[in-house]
């Protein structure tokens, strides 16, 4: 296999809030969870797809998610949805994610005034 | 499974992640590489192209094992706490199967021999299967305890000196294990039961005690030690066919 580059401390929280977002709409394995982020964030957000089991399953031990085994065409899918605590978990990071990405945006636009002297 | 799994799953193990969290893992991993080769296959891409397109996107096997091991949270009470888990553990859990035994004795010598001023005698009946119970779990829960450590141990790849010392700790407390039954003070009254841990008379050139520990320890630790030899050889072979 092929080593992938990523930055993982950019990506720090991100995966959860992803997950977490696409979950509370619907029931979803791992492999269509990915496939959900790639199209709805157009490949922008491109880790190595494996990566996401480490996630799904630090979040379900949290509490946050459950699972729950389907067979599907003779193999048992592992199905995960998001539990109350976990909607409390999307709202708390979508707030913070949302206060960043303002106060970055805010920065950004008014960057010409924080000129740098040296 | 493909053979990158296999190593995955090889260094999640011996990177101390706990057996279950590697087996779900792995066996995600493999579920999400088959829908992986089959979207390949679908978009016209040949078996073989389809194969190394999933296992790209899938992400290498140090992407993989470290998003798994960095989360100290899966590892297992065996890599986190080595010293409570092959030291303290199986002691206590020894300790609780000779108080289990002890139970049975006490409670068979009140049942089958009240008023007999001591419990180790030949007996009949309904009482031969009951002591005998007893005694099963007196003498063998040394060495199953011992088998439990080296399985264990051999589940998890874990390197093997915490392992040895729990099966050295295992088998001078069941070596050395002495039961002794105190009788009654009257006729009416029942006896008791105590235990204490002695190294015994010498029988050739050295006590029964650590005879009998040496016995355990061989029962354990050579099985453990085999099983640890062959694991090397194959790690050894696997390296050298991956050359």
């Amino acid at each position: 296999m092929t080593p992938k580059e990523t930055n993982p401390n950019f990506m720090n929280g991100v995966p959860e809030l992803l997950i977490l977002r696409l979950l509370q709409q619907e029931e979803m394995y791992g492999y269509e969870i990915v496939q959900a982020i790639r199209s709805r964030t157009e490949a922008v957000v491109a880790v190595g797809e494996g990566v996401v089991y480490p996630v799904l399953h630090g979040l379900e031990r949290d509490g946050a998610l459950k699972s729950r085994r389907k067979p599907v065409n003779g193999r048992s899918r592992i199905y995960y949805t998001v539990t109350p605590a976990g909607s409390r978990r999307l709202a708390d990071l979508s707030e913070s994610w949302n206060s960043l990405t303002g106060a970055i945006q805010k920065m950004l636009r008014g960057g010409h005034h924080g000129k740098v002297t040296s | 499974m493909e053979k990158s799994l296999h190593e995955l799953r090889e260094r999640l193990l011996r990177s101390g992640v706990a057996p279950r969290h590697v087996r779900r893992y792995v066996a995600e991993l493999d579920d999400h590489l088959a829908d992986l080769r089959a979207e390949g296959e679908g978009a016209g891409l040949s078996r073989a192209e389809a194969d190394s397109a999933a296992l790209v996107r899938l992400g290498g096997i140090d992407e993989l094992s470290a998003a798994m091991a960095e989360r100290t949270r899966f590892r297992s009470w065996c890599s986190k706490a080595p010293w409570a888990a092959f030291g303290l553990a199986p002691v206590i859990f020894l300790s609780g199967n000779y108080l289990v035994a002890c139970l049975i004795l006490w409670t068979g010598w009140n049942i089958f021999l009240p008023g007999v001023r001591s419990p180790f005698i030949p007996v009949s009946g309904l009482a031969m299967p009951y002591f005998a119970v007893g005694k099963t779990i007196f003498f063998c829960a040394p060495v199953v305890i011992g088998w439990g450590i080296g399985f264990i141990a051999a589940r998890q790849r874990l390197r093997a000196f915490w392992p040895l010392i729990g099966l050295l700790l295992v088998s001078l407390v069941g070596g050395m294990a002495r039961v002794h039954a105190v009788p009654p003070s009257h006729a009416a009254a029942a006896g008791h039961v105590s235990m204490s841990l002695a190294l015994g008379d010498f029988v050739l050139g050295i006590t029964n005690g650590l005879l009998h520990a040496f016995v355990i320890l061989l029962f354990t630790a050579v099985p453990y030690l085999l099983w640890q030899g062959t694991r090397l050889r194959w790690t050894h072979q696997g390296a050298n066919s991956l050359r």
